[in-house]
């Protein structure tokens, strides 16, 4: 907590557990980020990624332990607020709905509108901005669901956009896309200048991207801090069983992991 | 593809996209459908009366003109038989259509009507046994159908349990229940005596018929209020259908807000059911045919399913009230029969497309 004393985190979690039907999923897991981040959630299948950011845009409720938002509990927030501060981008599940794409990111107006109010000129120019923002322009009319995978989750960025927030939440923001596709929708969060917490697969791509990094393995908060603190051969080794190189990347300077692929598999 | 059937699938296309791009343009079309149809199914029917006879009938309590006194009878024909039974019509079809589009929103399900729920079976549970064991007042029956279709929402959660979230549990629950419920409704047909099981049978098969305006106000009560909530509500309804997930990560109460709609489409089929009968495959063909009209944008379906379920209704009770002479052939008949070709005809052009 030392790096961020000088400002106060934007989301703080404290001793974070939360079980279901009995079997622990996050087990005390503790961190802060703050305003301006961009953080990444890595580990494993089942490392509790997503269970992690269900607590927070409270999907479901934490059994013990404290999440704050802008320094205050986010059970003192009712549903409205929450959702004009903190916006959420899932992985898009299928629909036999036929709905355009500005149908999708109209949706975003919901957190602001109370139930008779309708658009104004000023929430036209916010879809519109937001349209502009992830290149989606020309494309308002076109139905979602035959929208490319890359296409699909800018339409979904845009909508969180038009919902304003000051934490943008992303669930593997970059599955099933290809790597073009990958890279340019983490250019896109990145551009956003919101606080960012995502969950993501690969390691280098989070290296890259990612300003600080949350390693889980097994519901337990293995290390959080700066990519350079995280990415090591220990934890590689330790979280994902793999043996891997890790050196400066020669285009850019982050880091860079190559696996090992003839290291012998070792029984436990 | 065989050639001659893909360039009608083209111009299918091109004039679908079409629509999509001018909408406006397409409900104000289908509103003026709307009004053709209130005006013009006023001639049809038994007595002949001409539509220039029927405007000028309309028109009369608002003028001292002298003419209103020479057609008496015809006025009375239509002030006090043709009108409300084509207003109950209109009704019904706006009511049954836009609970039917709401409920394939809520259950994210193109398949989904009031019927499907057991929501209708339900009402008309109620109904029937209010009708052997009590009287066949409207009032009481609407009560039992009320009570009917609430049993049936209730069984339906109890059914789906705790994970009544879930929508294919909803949906799997519901059409248990809607059987359940339907046995009922034959067993008692089959225990009744057989004059009142022949009445029994004729009303759930659904009619206008002997529609008076007292019978017009609870249906008014109910369903204009309801349809206002929803237009209310179409931003929420429309959220819901990217998911469950995504709806509540938008700050709404999808369960409550679930529960809610579902009452208010038992409520509105209650109502109805208790009015006319059983009048299937409405719900669930005119909200198909209005987003293949406008798209899935749940305002436009919502205002479409409205008038095109008007109009629909209307030409079905023209079609049931002059199809054989001398005799109302059961509403409920002509909207299973369309319903059936209307869906067959869908499977085959889904077949074509992929």
């Amino acid at each position: 907590m030392s790096q961020s004393s000088l400002q106060q985190p934007l989301l703080s979690v404290q001793n974070l557990h939360w079980s279901a039907q009995g079997t622990s999923i996050l087990h005390d897991i503790s961190f802060a980020v703050s305003a301006g981040e961009f953080v990444g959630i890595i580990g494993p299948n089942g490392a509790g990624k997503s269970s992690l950011l269900r607590c927070l845009y409270r999907k479901q409720e934490a059994d013990k332990g404290l999440i704050t938002f802008a320094d205050k509990d986010i059970r003192q927030y009712n549903r409205n607020q929450l959702a004009q501060k903190m916006a959420v981008v899932l992985q898009e599940s299928p629909t036999d709905f036929d709905l355009s794409v500005l149908d999708v990111i109209k949706m975003g107006l919901i957190p602001h509108k109370s139930l008779f109010e309708s658009d104004t000129p000023a929430d036209h120019q916010i879809i519109q901005d937001a349209i502009k923002q992830v290149d989606l322009c020309g494309k308002e009319n076109q139905s979602f669901n035959r929208l490319s995978g890359g296409e699909k989750q800018r339409t979904v960025i845009a909508r969180a956009i038009v919902q304003q927030p000051q934490l943008l939440l992303m669930d593997e923001p970059t599955n099933h896309l290809d790597i073009q596709h990958q890279i340019e929708i983490l250019q896109l969060a990145r551009k956003l200048k919101l606080t960012v917490l995502l969950s993501i697969h690969d390691l280098n791509l989070a290296a890259t991207f990612c300003d600080r990094l949350l390693l889980l393995n097994r519901g337990q908060q293995i290390a959080y801090g700066p990519v350079t603190e995280v990415i090591n051969q220990t934890h590689l080794k330790q979280v994902f069983g793999v043996d891997a190189e890790i050196d400066r990347h020669p285009f850019h300077q982050g880091l860079r992991i190559t696996y090992d692929l003839n290291a012998e598999k070792s029984c436990p | 593809m065989i050639s001659n059937n893909s360039s009608s699938t083209e111009r299918l296309k091109s004039l679908k996209s079409l629509n999509a791009s001018h909408p406006h343009w397409l409900l104000i079309l289908t509103f003026g459908l709307l009004l053709f149809s209130v005006l013009a199914s006023i001639a049809f029917g038994s007595a002949q009366i001409s539509i220039g006879d029927a405007f000028s009938a309309l028109v009369c309590p608002l003028t001292t003109e002298h003419s209103c006194q020479q057609q008496i009878i015809t006025n009375k024909i239509i002030w006090e038989i043709r009108l409300p039974r084509i207003l109950i019509a209109l009704i019904t079809g706006m009511g049954l259509s836009v609970a039917g589009a709401v409920l394939q929103t809520i259950t994210r399900n193109p398949l989904a009507d009031p019927y499907l729920f057991g929501i209708s079976s339900g009402a008309a549970l109620g109904a029937v046994v209010i009708m052997v064991m009590i009287s066949s007042s409207i009032i009481g029956m609407t009560l039992g159908a009320f009570l009917g279709s609430f049993l049936a929402v209730l069984l339906m959660l109890m059914l789906a349990g705790k994970n009544a979230v879930r929508v294919e549990r909803l949906l799997l629950s519901g059409v248990a229940v809607s059987f359940m419920l339907s046995a009922f409704t034959s067993m008692i047909l089959y225990f009744a005596d057989p004059n009142a099981a022949a009445n029994l049978l004729f009303w759930m098969m659904g009619s206008f018929a002997n529609t008076s305006w007292p019978d017009l106000i609870a249906p008014t009560f109910v369903i204009f209020p309801s349809l206002f909530i929803f237009f209310s509500m179409q931003r929420w309804l429309g959220a819901l259908l990217a998911g469950d997930e995504s709806a509540h990560t938008l700050g709404i109460p999808v369960n409550k807000f679930r529960l809610l709609v579902l009452l208010m489409c038992a409520l509105m089929t209650a109502v109805l059911v208790a009015q006319s009968g059983g009048i299937g495959f409405v719900g669930l063909m005119i909200p198909h045919i209005a987003r293949y009209l406008v798209g899935a944008n749940i305002k436009r379906v919502l205002l479409m399913s409205c008038l095109l379920g008007g109009s629909f209704m209307i030409w079905v009770d023209v079609v049931a009230r002059s199809v054989l002479a001398h005799q109302v052939l059961p509403i409920g008949i002509v909207t299973s029969a369309v319903g059936s070709v209307f869906f067959f005809i869908i499977l085959r052009q889904r077949s074509h497309s992929g």
